[in-house]
């Protein structure tokens, strides 16, 4: 967390990265808090609802796994927001990552956005027919099929295309492709990645020799 | 030379023939046409000649394509690739999605052929010097209008350096502005000695650019011939397919009664 | 009557696509609208059955401003068939999608029934009504998307590029059809590129260029001589006959027939 958020907010990112994280984790977060505080073993009862007690432990657990859930997400959202996926995958494909596999991974992005756009002109199409998106629950209701069914069938029929045009351009030749390009790496950024690797190592060094406070 | 002789085809899983006998050759540097109706297997008859049905799509192909001299029926599809490319009419479908500009997305055949990066660029440059398209190269590809998208995606073919380039309807959703861009870039491609197969229900456009013209109704060549022969055909509009304006103009002043030679003396 | 008052549409707080339009359509006119991808064309309609809300200025039906009135319920004033079939098609008969539409607007038993029967028949697909959609080949499709639009009566049926993608069959068809709304004196506005289509069909042709609109008059107006160059500025060419009949001194004869009526009459 001490890590993360300022490099967050250095990014500019970190009121929408906050805001994501927190979304992000909050279903995962009431079912932690609920069954923590009120079946975790301990001693000092809090308070009592029905047969079950809410203890002091159980709070202590509760906020620390609430703490690391967050921690996990904001970085994972962090590099998320900060990466240029494109740039990433490629740099991997230039590391050794198979060409099919950076393939898959990029289209996989560039496929969302593709399906919002695609999805909005569907809607529109049938709200042109009379489909009432404003309406009631029923109503909208109603709508799934004739909004979802195009989204898929449309999408499916593509693909095909898609494939093909591929194929002409030799992405199903197999081996390795001479990349043009070259994520810039300079010598600041390679000596903060020896020192985070080190970091990382002495933590885990600390947790098993039993320096660090364990969870119960 | 580009030959396609006595081809059957039919889709995976369907029991009808959607081509049938299909003899069909596009000499080096030849330009030809494909019209006919929706559905008579323009579509079709383009995948089976740049040999992706059956080498991609699977289904049966009966008869043989064969690509200067190299019979296709063995070939990857990465082989095929270099020898004919097809392009298609929806600019977006034929994007890689992995080019942040116009140059990388057309280096991305070359580079997948893992040709060495100096050749890779070479052959690039040389696709945008075809096409013109040099005040395109840092833009970013999603970015383009559709008759813009249309070119990188057929320069994009280009480098792969084939012998053969067969279009399918490249103009088909392309307002006027593209049609014309696409046109033009057609003509210089037309120039340059690649033969060229477009299917298109614009017959003004393929007017100025073919040779020969064939027509496709049914499954079967209906007619194959040089184009003013095949334009003024009596029965092309029975066929299908609507004549170039010009054509069109003469038969009507004729059926007026009228001689068709005041309208050749217009200059437009 | 269709009024379009000082419209703007601004997307993304920066692209004003629609620019200050004022128009004023008729009922019963057939009107085409042409102009460059980006000219603003399909902003401009797709105001007209509320699925884009004007920035600045109104549209008002009729008397009534779109702006009241929910996308559903003008969607029974104001049909609109898009571009793309696949992007609306779903059901799993012909009947079916046809039926989709008229549905919505409340149609129900006798009236659906005729409803449908009568689009079926106007687009050719009468003998179809049990098929499967994807079983269609693209043309067909298409006539089926407007089949759906047209079974739902409206009385403007606003139609978006209906000819790009068809064979010369489907244009014909498409060409019957306009005519055939324009008899039953159903307002009729169509964005097109083919010039022909447009000359041929269609009694006014408003022009536009990067939102606003440049020239707004009959095919013979449009298609004059004196207008080429704003034409040009838009990469927009008169049709053939067009040209001939002017470069043949017989001045605007923007069809086919009215330029061999025109060399006719010079005998």
């Amino acid at each position: 967390m001490l890590a993360v958020l300022p490099a967050a907010v250095i990014a500019g990112v970190a009121r929408r990265l906050i805001r994501v994280s927190f979304l992000l984790t909050l279903p995962i977060a009431i079912s932690v808090v609920l069954v923590s505080v009120f079946t975790r073993a301990g001693e000092t009862v809090l308070f009592e609802i029905g047969p079950f007690d809410a203890t002091a432990e159980g709070v202590d657990f509760a906020a620390q796994t609430l703490v690391r859930l967050f921690a996990i997400s904001t970085s994972i959202g962090l590099f998320g927001m900060t990466t240029d996926p494109r740039a990433f995958v490629l740099d991997l494909e230039r590391r050794g990552l198979s060409p099919r596999f950076a393939f898959v991974a990029l289209a996989t992005l560039e496929a969302v956005p593709a399906m919002v756009e695609r999805a909005q002109v569907i809607a529109s199409a049938q709200r042109a027919r009379g489909l009432d998106t404003e309406g009631s629950v029923a109503a909208r209701l109603r709508g799934v099929l004739p909004l979802a069914g195009p989204v898929v069938l449309s999408s499916l029929t593509e693909v095909e295309e898609r494939s093909l045009a591929l194929e002409v351009r030799a992405f199903g030749r197999p081996g390795r492709r001479r990349l043009l390009w070259r994520l810039p790496d300079s010598t600041p950024q390679l000596l903060l990645r020896a020192l985070l690797l080190g970091l990382l190592i002495l933590a885990i060094a600390l947790r098993l020799t039993g320096a660090f406070p364990v969870l119960p | 030379m580009l030959e396609l002789s006595l081809a059957s085809y039919r889709y995976p899983g369907y029991a009808k023939t959607v081509l049938h006998d299909i003899e069909l050759r596009l000499g080096d540097g030849e330009i030809v046409g494909l019209v006919g109706p929706n559905d008579a297997g323009k579509s079709t008859l383009c995948l089976v000649a740049a040999g992706l049905a059956p080498a991609s799509i699977g289904g049966v192909l009966k008869g043989t394509l064969t690509l200067d001299g190299t019979p296709a029926g063995g070939l990857r599809t990465h082989e095929l690739a270099e020898r004919v490319v097809v392009g298609f009419q929806n600019p977006n479908t034929q994007r890689s999605g992995l080019a942040a500009t116009v140059f990388e997305e057309i280096a991305v055949g070359p580079m997948n052929l893992g040709l060495e990066v100096p050749e890779t660029v070479a052959r690039t440059r040389e696709a945008i010097a075809r096409l013109r398209l040099e005040p395109l190269v840092e833009r970013d590809p999603q970015r383009l209008s559709g008759g813009q998208a249309q070119l990188v995606a057929i320069a994009s073919l280009l480098a792969m350096r084939p012998r053969h380039v067969i279009l399918d309807e490249p103009t088909a959703q392309l307002d006027p502005e593209g049609t014309r861009l696409v046109g033009q870039a057609l003509k210089a491609l037309a120039d340059d000695g690649t033969s060229l197969l477009i299917a298109e229900h614009k017959t003004d456009l393929l007017d100025g650019l073919c040779q020969r013209v064939v027509v496709i109704d049914g499954g079967t060549l209906v007619r194959d011939g040089p184009t003013t022969a095949v334009f003024e055909d009596p029965e092309l509009e029975a066929l299908g397919v609507e004549p170039p304006a010009r054509i069109r103009l003469r038969r009507a002043a004729q059926a007026a009664g009228l001689d068709p030679r005041v309208l050749a003396g217009a200059r437009t | 009557m269709i009024e379009i008052e000082d419209l703007v549409h601004v997307y993304d707080g920066a692209t004003r696509a629609v620019d200050g339009v004022s128009l004023r359509i008729r009922d019963g006119e057939r009107v085409a609208i042409v102009g460059q991808n980006g000219s603003g064309k399909s902003t401009l309609v797709r105001h007209l059955n509320g699925l884009l809300r004007p920035t600045e200025g109104r549209v008002l039906l009729d008397g009534v401003d779109a702006a009241t009135r929910r996308v559903a319920q003008l969607a029974a004033t104001v049909g609109l068939a898009f571009q793309d079939p696949d992007r609306q098609i779903f059901a799993g008969t012909v009947k079916a999608e046809v039926e989709f539409g008229p549905r919505n607007a409340g149609l129900r038993d006798a009236a659906l029934a005729e409803a449908v029967a009568a689009a079926l028949q106007a687009t050719g697909l009468e003998g179809d009504t049990a098929t499967k959609p994807y079983d269609l080949g693209y043309s067909r499709r298409k006539l089926l998307a407007l089949a759906s639009v047209l079974a739902m009566r409206t009385p403007v049926v606003v139609l978006d590029e209906p000819t790009t993608g068809q064979d010369a069959r489907g244009v014909r068809r498409v060409e019957a059809i306009v005519r055939e709304l324009g008899d039953a004196g159903r307002t009729v506005v169509s964005i097109s590129h083919d010039m022909r289509f447009v000359a041929d069909g269609f009694e006014r042709v408003i022009v536009m260029r990067q939102g606003t609109v440049i020239l707004d008059g009959s095919p013979a107006e449009v298609f004059a001589r004196e207008h080429w160059p704003d034409l040009a500025s838009t990469y927009l060419e008169p049709p053939l006959a067009a040209r001939t009949g002017a470069a043949l001194g017989l001045g605007s004869t923007p069809t086919d027939r009215s330029l061999i009526d025109a060399l006719a009459g010079q005998r």
